[in-house]
């Protein structure tokens, strides 16, 4: 029998941040369904916020960020975040992350999109994968278990409280129940709810269909970010630190289109105004092969392009033929991140009593309708290490779990699961997996409207009846691939059917979140969170109130 | 095109090949061709992936008998990519009966680590190397972040640009005859840590890699450098270290 006074699910940055905390005085375990080094935190490029400036202050971050949300984030939250910036970033230094420097040989900032100063900290374009390496560096170096390539299939609870997961052993193929005092879901994105996204391919939303079906709600949904620069056709990131550093957007008609929508910020607009700038573009037929426009950093020249963005050049390269110094890189807006996730506080504390959420799976919300480039490192680092400190606090009380089912509940999954794979035929996975893809990036998309969202639920709601009867051809347990995917399918449909309904529900647009039939933000009756749980065969939804405080709501102009 | 690919249920060794046919479309890398194959044809295939964009380092395999990233490489143009692996080793010069090296992409698993089942091997070794040598550096626990110039940063970029995707450690002919060798990557670590103008106690990361299961097993031979799909070149380090 497993158990655990933490079990923390997932091994990105948050994760990993989590179990570091509490190493020292707890027992504490980290279930990953990839090894650490292999999370989506790995894949961030361009950097890092912190206010470590002297002209700059956590104050004009925190404000920065609260516009960039479209008002819509949690200011009590943000402001934990930005004060925690500095901190966050010198500890990782501290752990030995190799920052780009300054001459002088301080820690480089460099602009991002919607920030008033050069406030992203980096290191070249490799942002994510220097910091998860470090970090991982840091929870080895503390002696951290993992339970590497296990695949969360459950939360369990008992009186109320959650008590332990089941979760599937990849390698054998078996199924186990996992007891502790305390769940942390550190699950990340669920970006392949979409099927044109910049996300790596195990980025399902696990931890947040989970919690869903536990019961536990999810909150702000319908706001997911689309990245104005995904290279076309593969959809891989290109950091918005490639204009950062001063790169051009530029139509068929070789246009600076950007002064058309955003004249001061121009290429440095906040994601959600590029993202559509670049999408109208396209969609008015000044696009490329009706499908892209051009990223152009050719003026930037060599050098600048080898120091700072190594990595974009490697990628254009290699996906795409093309030698970003001296010629445009094709870009479109594709899926990149989901502000919304687990509903809980700037703590991590859910709605279920032992239950904490943190980093891009939760949902706090510091984020609101439209993240920052550079925000989402930081959240995992900041709230990593406080949410550790919550749940340490909570198991230092005790709370009883002997009474927690993890067997009988492992008993139930591996009956589910068995009779999964004894389905001699039904519907294949792949066909509606690719179904949804399509669905979700023509139907809920940059731009959304009435009829296209509800035909969108109706077809959603079609794939989910069709995925109860999927079959997969064959049935060996180790190392069954298939039927993880499947598993995964199943829980991005479900968020699937989440995002498009409280997308239908917000009659206004907002930040990420844009209603062609509803063009203006209508703070009255929308300036809430949209919150959805699940009954017993029905998702109820309501609003609840933002945490404003700091900052007067206003218009958003760039 | 065609796909000719290893095939091991229970793990330990390849029991057969089975050929395969796919779709070409523009941009198609291995790792589409592989989805496709478990999406549409035969879903008992087995292999790890991620990232699908060549930072992550999961989804590294023998293609066409040169270790690569599934996800970098190209299905169109595999057959131009040449590499020269230098005193190769069974699992680079058997060829298996039938393989038809002009038209069909041979994917077999990453040499020079069990097999787990089809394209999964056992990574134990490999991670294992980096807990034994202690690569990581303890934080001196002051409040100020150091100052690093560009200059002492540059000497360790080409280090810590390292995915440890292990396609090295798949390369090398010391791995494959001398199991106690860490290896390439977690030599370039440690030499990643001994070049760091931050680190203090960095001859511990020097004394870990001259130890008698690191350096002194590196015949040189370069195969790391040759297949290292982020530039680190391993080997460059190696020898440094066994200059120092």
């Amino acid at each position: 029998m497993y158990s655990h006074d933490i079990l923390v699910i997932g091994a990105g940055l948050s994760g990993l941040r989590i179990a570091i905390e509490v190493a020292k005085d707890v027992d504490v375990a980290i279930l990953s369904k990839v090894h650490p080094l292999r999370s989506h935190s790995v894949a961030a490029q361009g950097g890092m916020n912190a206010s470590l400036g002297e002209q700059d202050s956590w104050e004009a971050h925190a404000f920065d960020t609260v516009k960039g949300s479209d008002y819509l984030a949690d200011q009590d939250a943000v402001e934990v975040m930005a004060r925690g910036a500095p901190r966050a970033v010198i500890e990782n230094e501290q752990w030995g992350t190799a920052f780009s420097r300054t001459d002088d040989g301080k820690i480089a900032q460099r602009p991002f999109g919607g920030a008033m100063f050069p406030r992203t900290c980096y290191a070249a374009d490799r942002t994510g994968h220097n910091l998860l390496h470090t970090t991982f560096e840091q929870a080895s170096r503390l002696g951290v278990t993992f339970y590497h390539e296990w695949f969360l299939t459950s939360l369990v609870q008992s009186e109320g409280k959650a008590c332990g997961v089941t979760a599937i052993d990849i390698a054998t193929g078996e199924i186990h129940g996992i007891k502790a005092k305390a769940v942390v879901l550190a699950t990340g994105g669920f970006g392949r709810v979409y099927g044109y996204s910049t996300n790596a391919l195990i980025n399902t939303g696990d931890g947040a269909a989970v919690a869903l079906r536990a019961g536990v709600p999810l909150k702000d949904m319908e706001f997911v970010q689309f990245h104005p620069t995904t290279l076309y056709p593969s959809g891989i990131l290109i950091t918005e630190g490639a204009r950062g550093e001063g790169g051009y957007l530029l139509n068929t008609q070789g246009e600076r289109f950007m002064v058309e929508y955003a004249p001061k910020q121009m290429e440095l607009a906040p994601r959600d105004i590029v993202a559509r700038a670049i999408q109208t573009e396209i969609n008015q037929g000044r696009g490329f092969e009706d499908s892209y426009v051009h990223l152009d950093l050719t003026h930037l020249g060599r050098e600048k392009i080898m120091e700072r963005l190594p990595g974009i050049r490697d990628i254009s390269m290699f996906f795409a033929g093309v030698d970003p110094i001296v010629s445009p890189i094709p870009v479109r807006p594709g899926q990149h991140y989901s502000m919304g996730g687990i509903h809980c506080d700037k703590d991590g504390i859910t709605s279920l009593s032992g239950l904490y959420a943190v980093g891009e799976t939760a949902c706090m919300s510091v984020h609101g309708a439209n993240r920052l480039g550079g925000n989402s490192l930081l959240e995992t680092l900041v709230f990593g290490r406080l949410v550790g400190q919550k749940v340490k606090e909570y198991v230092s009380r005790d709370p009883d779990v002997n009474s927690c089912g993890v067997e009988q509940a492992a008993f139930e999954m591996r009956e589910r699961l068995q009779a999964i794979l004894l389905r001699e035929s039904g519907e294949s996975p792949a066909e509606i997996r690719a179904q949804l893809g399509e669905i979700m990036d023509n139907e809920v998309g940059v731009f959304r409207d009435q009829e296209t969202l509800e035909s969108a639920l109706k077809a959603i709601r079609f794939l989910k009846e069709r995925s109860e009867k999927i079959a997969l051809a064959r049935s060996d347990t180790r190392f069954n691939y298939s039927l993880i995917r499947a598993l995964e399918l199943e829980n991005t449909l479900d968020l699937a059917e989440v995002i498009t309904m409280t997308a239908l529900m917000r009659r206004e647009s907002r930040g990420a979140h844009w209603r062609t039939d509803y063009p203006e933000r209508d703070d009255e009756s929308f300036l809430k969170h949209s919150l959805v749980t699940l009954g017993d065969d029905y998702l109820k939804t309501e609003y609840i109130d933002v945490n404003l405080g700091m900052f007067e709501v206003k218009e958003r102009t760039y | 095109m065609l796909l000719r690919i290893a095939r091991s249920r229970e793990g330990a060794r390849i029991t057969h090949y089975d050929l395969y046919k796919v779709d070409l479309s523009r941009g198609l890398t291995v790792l589409d061709a592989i989805f496709q194959i478990q999406d549409n044809m035969d879903e008992s295939l087995s292999f790890r992936y991620s990232c699908r964009g060549a930072v992550c380092g999961t989804c590294a395999m023998l293609i066409d008998k040169v270790p690569r990233l599934a996800c970098r490489t190209q299905v169109a143009t595999v057959k131009d990519s040449k590499v020269d692996m230098r005193e190769p080793f069974a699992a680079i010069t058997d060829i298996p009966a039938g393989w038809d090296s002009d038209n069909e992409i041979l994917i077999e698993p990453l040499p020079n680590l069990p097999i787990l089942k089809d394209l999964v091997v056992d990574m134990t070794a490999f991670y294992d190397a980096l807990e034994t040598m202690k690569l990581w550096a303890e934080p001196p626990g002051s409040e100020e972040p150091r100052l690093q110039s560009p200059e002492e940063r540059e000497r360790i970029d080409r280090y810590v640009n390292c995915i440890m995707c292990a396609l090295c450690y798949g390369s090398c002919p010391v791995n494959n005859s001398k199991t106690e060798y860490v290896g390439p990557a977690a030599l370039a670590k440690a030499y990643r840590f001994y070049q760091d103008s931050r680190i203090n106690e960095r001859d511990r990361f020097l004394t870990s890699a001259k130890a008698p299961t690191g350096a002194p097993l590196c015949e040189l031979i370069m195969n790391c450098v040759r297949v290292c799909p982020k530039g680190v070149a391993p080997g460059g380090a190696i020898r440094k270290i066994k200059n120092l």
